[in-house]
């Protein structure tokens, strides 16, 4: 009895926690296509004339595949000064989270169909 | 006789004084409960929550909303702005609320003087207890414009004027005439408290990536914005 009841609460928070996750489409559509559009093609409606900088193109697969995971990581965890780039890209590390970050890098090597440098 | 004149005058006084107090105060309440009345007969609340505390907590909520949240409003607005905003509403986002695709057609409805004037009065009576009024004041410090500018590209997503020149995103709110708009208190608290206000939005978090001193000092920046 004791066991089915956590069986059955298991399962509860198991599908509490899937109904409430967010997939890498939904937050880059939330947050990234704000400047490197919906497509990843660096056109979103920030990509106005008078910034300083272009947003990165994510489905230029060889612009794309000069950047290593890691460095991907660290630009999404804080923003564009992470790696000596430009401020305009903001740090969303106190956003959404590392597996979300992990989930994100995932859905870029789809829009580029790259893989990041030194990947195998 | 000279004493009972002077008691009748002083009593007529008195009660004047008294039904004029009265009158003010109870029209100042009057203007926010006649403002409600109106805020529902507009179905304004078909688009705006008015009551905290924040009810979207995932992307999907926040994309379900339709308006900006109220609830918080007299914290944020400044109350001029409020009243004239509401007698010929200009847009404040350039994009559609919640879309980065559609422009803001700018088709907010539009009320008379006297019901803009009571929906002012009560949508300033909604405060947020986690705005500490008075904390920042307007400040063009070179050091604040550097973390708005530098330190952090605000105007990446936020239109702003240099000069006579707009320049800037378009998936954040305008920040041209923050001034007037808004009370940089509120800017400040936004920052600082981000899950109060609104738990899930395009922008990012700043808690722990600006001091609190930053905070201050980006909000004082935009509190001085034309």
């Amino acid at each position: 009895m004791v066991g089915k009841i956590i069986q059955i609460a298991v399962i509860t928070l198991l599908s509490g926690s899937l109904a409430q996750a967010v997939t890498s489409k939904e937050n880059y559509n939330y947050y990234c296509a704000q400047c490197h559009g919906l497509e990843g093609k660096g056109d979103g409606p920030n990509a106005t004339e008078s910034q300083p900088v272009s947003p990165k193109d994510h489905t230029d697969a060889k612009e794309m595949s000069e950047l290593t995971k890691d460095d991907v990581i660290k630009v999404i965890r804080g923003g564009g000064a992470a790696t000596g780039k430009s401020t305009m890209m903001p740090p969303f590390g106190k956003t959404i989270t590392d597996a979300e970050i992990q989930d994100l890098v995932n859905y870029l090597r789809k829009l580029c169909n790259c893989k990041f440098e030194n990947e195998p | 006789m000279e004493t009972f004149r002077f008691s009748r005058f002083a009593g007529t006084w008195v009660a004047a004084a008294v039904a004029l107090s009265g009158l003010l105060l109870g029209g100042v309440e009057a203007g926010a409960a006649e403002g409600k009345q109106t805020f529902d007969a507009k179905k304004c609340r078909d688009c705006h929550q008015t009551e905290g505390p924040a009810k979207a907590k995932t992307i999907q909520d926040q994309l379900a909303t339709k308006g900006p949240e109220l609830w918080y409003a007299g914290s944020k607005f400044k109350k001029e702005f409020l009243g004239k905003w509401l007698k010929d509403p200009k847009p404040i986002r350039p994009m559609e609320f919640n879309s980065i695709t559609k422009k803001n057609p700018g088709d907010h409805p539009k009320l008379s003087g006297k019901d803009a004037d009571e929906v002012t009065e009560y949508l300033m009576s909604l405060k947020s207890k986690d705005v500490e009024e008075g904390v920042v004041k307007p400040d063009k410090n070179p050091k604040n414009r550097n973390i708005f500018e530098k330190k952090q590209g605000c105007y990446g997503c936020h239109p702003v004027k240099r000069g006579e020149k707009i320049l800037g995103g378009l998936t954040g709110p305008t920040l041209i005439g923050a001034g007037e708009r808004l009370n940089p208190a509120w800017v400040y608290a936004y920052l600082k408290k981000p899950k109060v206000f609104k738990p899930v939005k395009r922008m990012p978090v700043y808690v722990d990536v600006l001091s609190d001193s930053e905070m201050k000092g980006v909000a004082a920046y935009i509190g001085t914005f034309e």
